[in-house]
Parts: C-alpha cells; structure tokens; sequence
C-alpha cells in the first residue's frame, strides 16, 4: 500500500459543500483520501505528517478553460507592453507608458543578445498610447546595425526599425497597403497585417509554431501555470501531429512537470470529414496529466479589432459588421458532424450574433442527434445575454466568460467599440447565475495574462483600467467567483469528477495562497499572494 | 543560386461556388510549369491515377512535377514553407476559404521579394449569387472577394442572369467570364515572354510588346499603369529609369505590382489578354501616350 501524507495548512476552502472548510488533507496515490482535522486519515493507517504548508491557504488547484500554450514560450522574446506582467521565471516586468521607456526596455534587453541576432519584442499595444505611433526613427535609436522588430499584442500589427525594412525590401515605391508609408512617402516602420508582416519574420526568424508544442514552450507554460496556481490548463488551438502528442505526453508525463494539460484540435485545419475520427483517436491517447479529444472551432474575429459579429445596432462607431473567420453554414455542418460523433467543442464566439448563431447550430444539431451531455462551450460570451444564456442552459451548452476584458479593454469598449450601455452588460456572469448556465471565466493568455485570482477579482469588481466600475449589476460574490476558476471550469472540460474542490476521491490538486481569497477586502483579491500548487500530491512552490 | 520568384495566385469565391473544379483542371494543364497548390481539403481534388506519382498524408505529388497541399494552421507559415522548398515552384496557387478575403492573402506576394502577384481569381456561383449576396450575415464578405478580383469567373451557367451581370458590373471593371473559357489556364499560368523567346503564342491569346531605350520615371510608370490598355490580362517587363535603377513591372488584371531593380539593356514590355478583348493597337497608344 502507497504511502499517505497528511498535509497541514492554516486553513482549506474545499468547494465542497459537504465539507466547506479544513485545515488537513490526507493523500495517497496523487489522490485526495480524506479532507478534515488533524485526525482526518487517522483510520486509513499509519501517515506522514506534512507541514511544509502550514502557513498556506489551500484551494483546489485552479482550473484554467482558456488559453494558449505560447502565453510561455512568448517570454523569449522582450516584453514591451502597458501593463505590469509576470513572466514564467517570476520576474516582474514593469508596464511600459510611454515611447521612452518601450526604447529604454528594449535597449536593456539588447545587451542580452549577441550581435547577429535580431531583437524581438512583444506586446506593444498603441491603443493605450496617446502620443505619436511607434514608427522606425524610435527602434533606429535601439539598433541601426541589427533588426529591431515589435510585435503588437494582438498580432495584427508590428513595427520595425530601418535595417528590418531593408531585410525585406521595403521602400518608398512597395505597393503592399499593409506597408504603411509616412507624409515624405516612406515607410515609417508600421506594418498591417499578416502579409506585410510575412517578409519580416520569415527574415528574423519569427515562427509562431516555435511557441507551441515544443518541449521548452511546455515547460514554460507549466512555469506559468504553476505561478498563478493553475493545475489544469487548456491550450485552446492546437495543431497535433502524432508526433506533436508523444511528444506531449512525454512531458506531460514527467514527475516534474506541473500542470495537466488539456489541447483542443483546430477544428479549421483538418478536413470536416476527417475531423471527428481525428478528435476520437486523439482522445484514445489521454493520459492523466494530458487529456486530448475536444476541437476548437472559429467564428468571428475580436470586438477591439471590429471583427466581432454583432447584432443591432453594431458598432458604436458606425464601422460595418464583423467577420465570419468560419462561413455560417460551415458552423453549422462541422457543428452537426462533431456533435454526432460525440466529439466536445470549444467555439469561439465574440460578439452576439456569433454565439446565437452557434448556439442556433448546436441546436439544430441536437434535433437531429440528441447525443446529451457533450457540454459543448461557448468561448469568449462577451456579448450575451440573459437571453442567450437561457437557451444554454435549456440545452446543456456550458459559456466561458472572457471577464479579463473588463478590466484589459473595458473603457475602449465603452468609448469606442460598443458605447456605454452594452459595454456595462459585457461579460455577464450574473445573467450567466440567472439563467443557471455552467459557467466559468478566463484570461485567453497570453492576449492577458494567466491568473485565476485576478480574472476573478475582474468578475468581482467589474473595473476598468482607467478604475471605473462597468456594470454594477454584473457583478458576482467572491465565493460564486472562485466556484467559477475550480469547478466550472472543470465542468467545462469534463472534468470535475476529478478536479475542482479538494473532497474524498479527486487529484490532490492544490492552489497554495498567502492569504484567504474569501476574508481579504474583494478589492484585493487578484493581490493574494499565490506561492505554488500541489499536483497529483507533489509540492511545487514558486 | 536563388531560385526565380514565386507567382502567387488566389483563387477566391464562396463555398460550392467551383474553386475545386477550376484548380483540378489548372493542375491538368499545367504545361510545363511546377505549379504548388494549397488546398483546405484535398479529398476534394481530383487527380488522374496515372497522374499521382506519391501521396502522403498532407501532400500529393503529381508525375508532371506539380504538388498539391494542405494548408495546415496557417496560410502564411505553408507560404514560407511553399517558398523553402527545394527546388521552388514556379506558381503557388492557394485556395482561399470560402469566407476569407483575398486581398489579405495576395498582398503577401507583394511584400514579400521573393514572390511576386499572380492575380486573384473569384469564382462567382452563378445560380446562387445573389441570393447569397442579399444574406445579411455573409453579403459583405462575397462583395469583397468580387470587389478585389483581377479575373471573375462564372460558374454553373452558360446563360447567366443579367441581373447577376449588371451586379458583379456595379462591383467591379474587370469583365466576368465564364469558368470553362478557353485559355484562362494560359492566362494564369503562363508568363508572357517577348516574343523573339518563344514560338507562336495561341492563336486566341493576343500579345503587343515593346522593346526599346524608353526610360521612365517611377510616378510616370505608375500613372500609366494605373490605367492599363482595355483587356490586357498580363503586363510583365522592365522598365529602365535612369543609370542605376530600372522597375520590374507585374501587372494582372487590375492590380499592379512594380518593384526597384537593376537596369537592363533595354526596356522591354510585354501585354497579353484574349482576342476580341484585347487590342494591341490601343496598347501602342497607350504606351507612346505621354498623359498619365
């Protein structure tokens, strides 16, 4: 018989409704064998006292249902963004401003480098910036002998210093419109778009597939997701060769490795023929810390970028309509395909003509097949209603709240995307309450950073960055929070007869706090500090 | 050596609308040149047994040197993977899905030195169209291919609706042609030469060159191609401009693509397009003309 280990903490907030608070958890095999006092595992044998979390507040192991693998990897390349953020080694990177100290950041970061490597930053984002564009005389003043290129935090846009529009030609008389040109018919450094963005990185090297998949881009997502106390974490578009998935589960499978990992397959890129025979065999080949078998589908693009399929009145601005990045009609033959097949589906929905249109799809779906309890998951909801949210519920679809907009994007949406009375209704979990949806929230990291507590703070407080509040009656209690970051989120993976709350029979599974998310001031919630996560019973402090 | 650059067409238009057919029968009549194709599916494409030399599972390889490919994650990765590959091939022809703008995709041929525009190609559903255009959800995103297209292609009808001609009209200059036309493999395909290079062209292309010491200066160049020759599908050359520098000229249907490089011993140009569409007298007019 496996040994037990009883591990003592200050306090446990379990989830469990059975059992709402402890202060011991007795473990054996990676699994939760008794939850309780001192004495708790007393009867199963002889244990092993562990006090090394004695000071700690534990919470079940948060569960992450929305983000991408690169949200590590992309730390290999300088941080160059507004917002304070943490990269996967735990170094504070401040927020950059202004111009000045993005020059003076990626200066610094130079001295790193050896002298024929081009110097890659990252998430630079211009619409926080009032003063001029970032153009090519600012990344002249960094570099004029290697390539300088910055790529913007949505990755529509870069921009890049003279010897880089050199590299690829660029000039005065290039006719790509994506080659923005200034007043004396110039380049000015500012490229639009993937195709004028192409000749550059193909230059410099610049291979998103480099951030995926790879065993050092695993590694340090798992260093991300085990410093915001995350033990299970999706990567939400993924493209899996066989090779890709040994390679998964080799790392997955290591005793050092952190957090279990759970890919969905990019729906796009496989034939919809081939695609649900493809998702079954993957899910063949799950292992514990490594579950494969849901797909992601496309349907808009972003609200800030007014891509979003919206419905009435549209945008604020008058700009036309959104994009399908996936014909409707496509929507609703993979939808009808997959759910047939029994294959789950993640389906990216921004705006709210997006998510009525898959949740239209899903349901004629269901007529023709009931195949119940698939809990196929809106991601993103940014947009729906009370409304919508009823058909969900009525329908076993589960929502994925994008609550880190609130506080990321929520005074542009206000100002510019979506104007003052939709932008207070965003991301609503109260309707999702209401209307009695399995709900959970995210961060899409890295478009924003992991961080449960913080997107949950975000879902509690509803403020803005400019410090607003936006939409009072959205709000939700902390408890209802932290329900939404363990076991919603684990219920949208299919997952919370294993993850989720700290009770008799799941992974030990935890998140290791500074402090009790339920006693500090709600406003401080995304300020407790998080010092590690236990896995499948192993310690791992940041 | 570095190997030519690589011609990039799109082929544009919604779902059903005959994408696939059109690129099974560019495969077929490839003549000579090594044609890549990218495709979303490629159960779809239709390969004669003799044809297949190999298949794997996300590339075909055809006995007349031309391969065909899925796309993968993303377009513009298989692009840099299409232009890596050895030995290149001479035209890359990518299927755009049925909703993706193809601009977006074509402009990487512009901005990237080592591709060059090959022209985007839309399929319009003749039978569907407008009903799919009048589709609140999806009508602005089938103008667009229409509106960026340097050849329409009807399909599904001889006899199309006027109503269908006088709306893709409104849309766009360039005149729709039906899907099955002769040459329009040729016209995508094949890159103009002068004609002392080669032997007699197609009897239904027609052809005007110039050879000469012409210079020109870039904003002039620009203006006149701005306003091409009615019915020249092609202009391809180079264009001196003073001692250091000459323009490499691509043109295709409406869409110009002109880039600095060095100069040659003449200026030489070369304009083709289909017979009773294109006149080579009004292409002599247009280039001896000096307004812009």
């Amino acid at each position: 018989m496996s040994e037990i280990t009883v591990f003592k903490a200050k306090k446990i907030i379990t989830l469990d409704p059975n059992r709402p608070l402890a202060t011991h958890v007795a473990v054996r095999s990676g699994k939760i064998l008794a939850v309780g006092g001192a004495g708790c595992a007393d009867g199963w044998g002889k244990s092993t006292l562990n006090t090394e979390l004695e000071n700690t507040v534990l919470l079940p192991g948060f569960v992450e249902g929305h983000a991408h693998m690169m949200a590590g990897s992309v730390w290999k390349y300088a941080y160059a963004g507004f917002h304070d953020r943490i990269d996967p080694g735990g170094v504070l990177w401040r927020g950059m401003t202004n111009i000045d100290q993005v020059i003076a950041g990626l200066t610094a970061h130079q001295e790193k480098l050896s002298d024929d490597e081009p110097l890659l930053g990252w998430g630079f984002d211009p619409i926080f910036l009032s003063s001029e564009r970032l153009n090519k005389h600012h990344l002249d003043a960094i570099s004029t002998t290697r390539p300088v290129v910055v790529v913007y935090s949505n990755f529509h846009l870069m921009c890049v210093n003279s010897v880089a529009l050199e590299l690829a030609q660029f000039s005065r008389h290039s006719s790509a419109v994506g080659v923005v040109k200034g007043s004396d018919g110039e380049p000015t450094g500012e490229l639009r778009e993937m195709a004028a963005m192409f000749p550059i990185m193909r230059r410099v090297g610049l291979d998103f597939r480099d951030l995926s998949q790879k065993p050092d881009a695993m590694q340090s997502f798992g260093q991300v997701a085990c410093r915001a106390g995350v033990t299970t974490v999706t990567d939400l578009y993924s493209s899996m060769t066989d090779a890709d998935v040994s390679e998964m589960q080799r790392i997955t499978g290591h005793k050092n490795f952190p957090v279990r990992l759970v890919p969905a397959l990019n729906g796009m890129e496989t034939p919809p023929d081939k695609i649900a025979a493809r998702a079954i065999d993957l899910k063949s080949q799950s292992t514990d810390m490594l579950r494969l078998g849901a797909v992601k589908l496309m349907t808009d693009g972003s609200i800030q970028g007014w891509t979003a399929r919206t419905k009435w009145p549209h945008y604020f601005g008058g700009q036309p309509n959104g994009i399908w990045i996936t014909a409707p009609e496509q929507i609703f033959d993979l939808t009808k395909r997959l759910h047939a097949a029994g294959v789950q589906m993640h389906i990216h929905v921004n705006g709210d003509e997006a998510s009525e249109l898959a949740i239209d799809a899903i349901q004629a779906a269901m007529a023709e097949n009931a195949n119940p309890g698939l809990r196929h998951v809106l991601q993103h909801c940014q947009m729906m209603g009370v409304d919508q949210f009823r058909r969900c519920a009525e329908l076993g679809i589960c929502v994925n709240i994008f609550s880190n907009h609130i506080y990321y994007f929520g005074d542009q949406h206000a100002a510019l995307t979506l104007g003052p009375d939709r932008a207070e209704r965003m991301n609503a979990c109260q309707s999702a309450l209401d209307a009695g949806v399995h709900f959970t929230v995210h961060s899409d990291a890295p478009v924003t950073p992991l961080a449960p507590l913080f997107t949950a703070w975000c879902a509690v407080m509803r403020q803005t960055g400019s410090g607003k509040t936006l939409g009072e009656a959205q709000k939700i209690t902390p408890m209802q929070a932290l329900h939404a970051i363990t076991l919603g989120a684990a219920y949208t993976l299919h997952l919370d007869h294993e993850v989720g709350s700290i009770e008799v029979g799941k992974c030990a599974d935890f998140a290791v706090l500074g402090d009790d998310p339920l006693t500090v001031e709600p406003s401080a919630i995304k300020d407790v500090p998080v010092l590690g996560t236990v896995s499948g019973g192993r310690v791992f402090l940041v | 050596m570095t190997p030519p650059p690589l011609s990039v067409v799109v082929i544009s238009g919604y779902l059903g609308a005959g994408k696939t057919t059109l690129i099974n029968r560019l495969l077929g009549q490839a003549a000579g040149q090594k044609i890549m194709v990218m495709v979303n599916d490629f159960g779809a494409i239709n390969i004669d047994a003799d044809l297949l030399k190999s298949a794997e599972e996300d590339t075909l390889t055809l006995t007349n040197g031309c391969v065909c490919c899925t796309m993968g994650a993303d377009l513009f990765l298989a692009m840099g993977d299409a232009l890596d590959r050895q030995p290149r091939p001479d035209i890359l022809v990518i299927e755009a899905s049925g909703v993706a703008e193809p601009s977006k995709i074509a402009e990487a041929a512009k901005a990237e030195p080592d591709m060059r525009y090959g022209g985007i190609v839309t399929v319009v559903d003749a039978l569907n169209f407008l009903r799919t255009e009048a589709d609140m959800r999806i009508g602005a995103q089938l103008r667009e291919q229409v509106i960026a297209a340097d050849m329409l292609l009807i399909s599904k009808s001889k006899n199309p609706d006027p109503a269908l001609i006088s709306r893709l009209e409104m849309l766009n200059t360039v005149a729709p042609l039906h899907v099955d036309a002769p040459l329009i493999s040729a016209l995508l395909l094949r890159q103009p030469r002068m004609p002392s290079a080669r032997a007699a062209i197609h009897a239904e292309y027609v052809q005007w060159s110039f050879e000469g010491q012409k210079k020109m200066a870039f904003d002039d160049l620009k203006s006149k191609l701005d306003n091409p020759p009615d019915g020249a599908f092609r202009i391809k050359g180079f264009v001196n401009s003073d001692a250091d520098t000459a323009w490499e000229v691509h043109l295709v249907g409406k869409t110009v693509d002109v880039r600095v490089c060095p100069p040659n011993p003449s200026t030489s140009l070369v304009a083709i397009g289909l017979k009773g569409i294109f006149h080579p007298e009004n292409a002599e007019n247009w280039w001896n003309s000096n307004g812009r």
